[in-house]
């Protein structure tokens, strides 16, 4: 079998593993979601933590808090921004945090 | 693209933060497997790159039209990260060593073909050599024969003459080839 022959077949044979079995870190995860709503939150308020428990999506205790504010600046905010568990999470792999419905707690167990 | 993908992008869209946060969970680790196996051995930039993948995905997500399924779409702009780096890679000119003679085309060949018939042992194998390859080879290699572009491509590429894109993988085959022999 000559060289580029070899390397045709292996690249065929390996392929399928390139998008399988890595599991990004939980970290990374945390980096990536911090990143996405940050990013999200330059060009306006985030959808009002009211109208995300209307969609059907829990929130954390702190945010549970927050959505009874009668101010749309304060229900619009990241308080994840703020928040111990987002620093726990993007810097360690398994952080003692424990919050339900919390993004970062959500990242560990998946 | 499913209705359960839809809905998903949508409240991303809206700018719900839960929305973005199952939208990592659910496809971090497609692009990460693709990623860091692509980059080999740079994995310290792996999580970088990924988290580039996003931003860019968060930017063109108003544009997407659904053709092709979310994680297609979120690897197609990994793959463009992936082959920045290979471009930058194979444009840096001490990025290429010159380790003397160019292997000749009708170089032995002694790469053994059962070693293929196993795809988990031929993975695990490839994989180590990649890592243990200069980066320049590495990539040369991956872009080639994994992302399937023609030398004339990379070559446009880089802004290297086809020969020298060539010359290189013929230097990188030699290379990976002496890795695989020996374990």
């Amino acid at each position: 079998m000559n060289d580029e022959h070899f390397f045709v077949r292996l690249a065929e044979k390996t392929a399928a593993g390139s998008v399988a079995a890595d599991r990004a870190p939980a970290r990374l995860k945390s980096r990536l979601y911090s990143a996405l709503v940050a990013e999200q939150a330059t060009d306006g308020p985030l959808r009002s933590l009211p109208a995300t428990k209307a969609a059907g999506r829990p929130l954390c205790v702190f945010e549970h808090v927050l959505q009874g504010v009668p101010h749309e600046g304060i229900v619009s905010m990241n308080p994840c921004r703020v928040c111990h568990a987002r620093l726990l999470a993007e810097h360690f792999e398994a952080p003692p945090i424990y919050w339900p419905h919390c993004p970062y707690v959500e990242f560990q167990r998946r | 693209m499913l209705a359960e993908e839809q809905a998903l992008l949508d409240g991303v869209l809206a700018k719900d933060r839960k929305a973005a946060a199952e939208f990592v969970s659910r496809y971090a680790d497609a692009v990460y497997g693709y990623v860091s196996r692509r980059l080999a051995p740079r994995r310290d930039l792996v999580e970088d790159v990924v988290q580039d993948v996003f931003l860019v995905a968060l930017q063109k997500l108003a544009s997407f039209a659904g053709q092709s399924s979310v994680v297609g779409w979120l690897l197609g702009i990994a793959r463009h990260k992936v082959e920045d780096f290979y471009r930058a890679q194979l444009r840096e000119p001490d990025s290429l060593p010159d380790d003397g003679e160019v292997p000749s085309a009708a170089s032995t060949v002694t790469l053994d073909l059962d070693e293929l018939i196993d795809a988990a042992r031929a993975e695990e194998k490839t994989r180590h050599i990649l890592e243990r390859l200069p980066v320049a080879y590495s990539a040369a290699l991956q872009w080639r024969y994994w992302e399937k572009r023609s030398t004339k491509e990379m070559a446009a590429h880089t802004g290297k003459t086809e020969k020298a894109i060539e010359r290189l993988l013929a230097r990188a085959r030699s290379a990976f080839r002496r890795l695989w022999e020996a374990s």
